[in-house]
């Protein structure tokens, strides 16, 4: 009974993500003109002064991110002639007898068949349907790394076999070869310690910002300045890197370069930087100010309960009636101003860097205000309902004191809602506070979202939803599932036990 | 038999009354009035008077100074007089000028007035469409096990996400950010609806009315929402200065009102740089902001105070 009600939240919980996406879907890709994706793009405007260039660079940009299929001329009779051939040169020209074919095989295949302005040859294009896209987007999601990924025509004599074996610093590893990435599991001295690169989510490459980044490692690969120190390569070579070993991927053209430091074709890596990631500047900010609001706001709000009507209460609420009046834009520059003033705490997070402690508290406080405001106002509530209860009497009579009433009884019964908050508010951690970071200027989440949005990063903003809904809608799920652990006479099954 | 005479005595004393009927049905109780009464609990309090004229009198104020200031963003008339820019706040100019001679006080109060407008129409059609519909998902099984589900999954979204995504697939414009919000919010009102439906539907009064043939939408519309009164109070005076904070928010990061438009977000946005320089700039849409607001919000809640029959006496 039990586990099919969370089986059937799970899978209804799919389901809201997949109308989610299918909402975002159709949102950014129909209803924003795909020009204007071109606005942020250095290259695009550049090639102002050729317009069979530009023409090329639109159409390739749109295949790439998955609008349209596209295709000209050069690429149709490639499949005949060789590259560079007189046919080859004749055959590209506007007026030969392939053009006729390829606009008579497009226009068939229900293409678009256009001109380019200058030479006036041909290309076509076609564009995808959502659903398409969409399907093409969730199939492509989970990519599972395995010997025969790698097809490399240049290559024909390489290895696939996976085997054990050690990192050149010394962790363990699994190693693989013919797979995209070479170190499949491997341990080293950065958390989480144990990696692995199995199975990767794949979310499209990020344009036009962050141009030739996956839209994943934008958000969790580390920023900053990178940090060099002296490595041994896998060819005996010594030298000064920031290399990240565990992250090499098979390339397919060697410079003299690779050839020098790599005993095989995997030679792509990332490099260790000085700052966290975004997800990992949000996050530590989001749990510091997590731990924070409940160890203000719980016993505050129990204060409040226990002297209602009281000053205590009087003041807290008018701290509540702040917050939630008030936009929050408002009161964290008037918070700001307070520190900056009164303690010398740094103005915005850049002055100082995150290396240093003082940067993180006017964000971490500003952060904290609101969810103190809340938890304030409910513990309160959920106290003196419990206060009012007729067990509560019923302990009075029998003799026991205040204290133990509160700390046994009430606090007991009361926490059961809150406890209920704790994971929603933990992914809240990771989608960031959009105004705390974007008043502060902290590196994190946060931002991401509205610059996406601003330089028109679709498949940032995409992939944005994805996450962000998946943490949302997993950790109401937990919410509900700590709640019934908590308090064991609440069944999800019998009264739908969603608040 | 003695006592007979002294009873022949007392039935001259007294007459018969004639029967009417309409009397019979009447019943003596004091003169209640429901609306009277959440008046005088409303003025009750002293500090609601003065406070509900200064919010009135600042709605107006916001309304109608920008009809007479010309004030518009896309013309800076004293962008090249730079005897008018950074002034301090004087007698000719209240709250002084800003970096491009424009007069802080007629911007301010622009925006105000498009914060105010948004915030209001918004409301108010989704306070109609949300009451509407959550009255009837309340009452209609039917509906209750297809809507739930909707609600399922729209509750998961987060909701700036799809507000941001709504704003930036749009467009700016009133219009927009207006239709933005009613798309956002409506279904958490109707939930809420739904909710306080269901509490009251299925108590006594109702079921004798509904035995006595009463049609649905009557029901609906004289049984059940006079009771839902102070709820539905209590929820706009928290939802007009959540919606205000929504429009500020979304034009500070750009995505809500255009360019075209005044807007107390964008103003602080574009006005922060000069937080240190000249700080009458920066903190004067801050504070009136926070003014407007927090005074729209006690309002708010005195009159749901009010209007909760249980505060009469």
């Amino acid at each position: 009974m039990k586990r099919g009600y969370i089986l059937k939240r799970l899978l209804r919980s799919v389901i809201s993500i997949v109308i989610i996406m299918l909402v975002v879907f159709t949102l950014v890709y129909t209803l924003v003109p795909r020009d204007n994706i071109f606005f942020e793009d250095a290259t695009y405007r550049k090639l102002g002064g050729k317009p069979d260039d530009k023409t090329d660079y639109v159409y390739n940009t749109w295949m790439k991110l998955g609008y349209l299929d596209f295709v000209k001329i050069n690429d149709y009779c490639l499949e005949r002639y060789e590259a560079g051939s007189s046919e080859m040169q004749n055959a590209i020209q506007p007026d030969s007898k392939e053009t006729a074919e390829f606009i008579e095989h497009y226009e068939s295949l229900g293409y678009t068949v256009q001109r380019y302005t200058v030479s006036n040859r041909v290309y076509a294009y076609k564009d995808r349907p959502l659903f398409q896209r969409m399907w093409n987007w969730f199939s492509n999601l989970i990519q599972i790394d395995h010997v025969n990924r790698v097809q490399d025509p240049n290559n024909p004599d390489l290895e696939r076999k996976i085997y054990f074996g050690r990192t050149p610093t010394g962790g363990l590893a699994l190693i693989g070869s013919g797979t995209i990435h070479k170190y499949l599991i491997y341990t080293d001295s950065h958390f989480p310690f144990i990696h692995q690169n199995i199975i990767t989510l794949n979310m499209g490459e990020s344009y036009p910002t962050y141009q030739g980044l996956e839209a994943l490692s934008v958000m969790f690969s580390s920023q900053g300045t990178e940090v060099k120190r002296d490595v041994t390569f896998e060819t005996g070579e010594t030298g000064s890197s920031a290399i990240n070993f565990g992250s090499l991927t098979y390339k397919e053209n060697l410079d003299r370069m690779d050839r020098k430091k790599f005993v095989d074709h995997y030679a792509n890596y990332t490099t260790f930087k000085d700052q966290t990631s975004m997800v990992g500047t949000s996050f530590i900010m989001g749990i510091f100010a997590l731990l924070l609001a409940y160890g203000i706001g719980l016993p505050f709000g129990v204060a409040m309960a226990r002297n209602k009507d009281g000053l205590i209460d009087k003041f807290g609420m008018l701290y509540i009636i702040f917050i939630t009046s008030v936009p929050s834009l408002a009161y964290i520059y008037i918070f700001r101003y307070l520190g900056t003033t009164w303690f010398g705490l740094p103005n915005v997070f850049t002055t100082f860097g995150p290396s240093d402690l003082r940067s993180w508290i006017l964000p971490i406080i500003s952060l904290a205000l609101p969810s103190i405001s809340s938890l304030m106002l409910w513990i309160r509530r959920y106290v003196v309902d419990q206060m009012n209860s007729d067990y509560v009497k019923f302990a009075k009579a029998k003799g026991l004191s205040r204290k133990e009433i509160f700390s046994r009884h009430i606090f007991k019964n009361a926490s059961i809602p809150i406890v209920h908050g704790i994971p929603s508010s933990l992914a809240g951690c990771i989608t960031g506070a959009i105004i705390t970071e974007a008043i502060y200027s902290v590196g994190g989440m946060g931002k991401m979202l509205p610059n996406a949005i601003n330089q028109y990063n679709n498949v940032m903003i995409v992939a944005l939803t994805f996450l962000f809904s998946t943490i949302s809608v997993l950790s109401v799920l937990l919410g509900d599932i700590i709640l019934t652990k908590v308090d064991p006479r609440i069944s999800l099954t019998e009264k739908a036990g969603r608040s | 038999m003695m006592e007979r005479p002294m009873e022949d005595n007392l039935d001259n004393l007294f007459e018969f009354a004639e029967f009417d009927e309409k009397e019979s049905e009447h019943i003596a109780a004091p003169r209640y009035s429901y609306w009277k009464s959440v008046w005088r609990t409303f003025v009750r309090s002293k500090v609601t008077i003065p406070l509900t004229i200064f919010v009135i009198a600042l709605v107006l104020f916001a309304l109608i100074q920008p009809m007479y200031s010309g004030y518009s963003p896309t013309v800076a008339p004293n962008i090249n007089n730079s005897d008018m820019k950074y002034l301090s706040p004087s007698r000719e100019h209240i709250f002084g000028t800003d970096n491009i001679g424009n007069e802080v006080w007629d911007v301010v109060w622009a925006g105000a007035r498009n914060s105010i407008i948004v915030s209001f129409v918004s409301t108010t059609i989704i306070m109609v469409v949300g009451i509407l519909v959550g009255a009837l998902w309340g009452f209609s099984k039917k509906m209750d096990k297809w809507m739930i589900e909707v609600y399922n999954v729209v509750s998961n979204v987060p909701y700036l996400l799809l507000a941001m995504i709504l704003s930036y697939v749009l467009g700016a414009g009133l219009g927009s950010l207006i239709f933005v919000m009613v798309c956002i919010d409506w279904i958490f009102v109707a939930y809420f609806i739904r909710t306080q439906v269901m509490i009251i539907r299925d108590r006594e009064y109702n079921m004798a009315s509904k035995c006595l043939g009463t049609k649905t939408f009557t029901m609906i519309v004289k049984n059940i929402l006079p009771y839902l009164v102070s709820v539905i109070v209590t929820y706009i005076s928290r939802e007009i200065p959540l919606l205000i904070s929504y429009e500020v928010f979304l034009s500070y990061l750009g995505l809500g009102l255009g360019t075209n438009y005044a807007s107390l977000g964008r103003t602080i946005s574009q006005y922060k740089s000069f937080m240190t320089g000249y700080p009458h700039l920066f903190w004067i849409p801050v504070l009136v902001l926070a003014a407007i607001a927090i005074s729209l919000y006690v309002v708010g809640q005195k009159l749901a105070d009010a209007t909760d029959p249980r505060t009469h006496r």
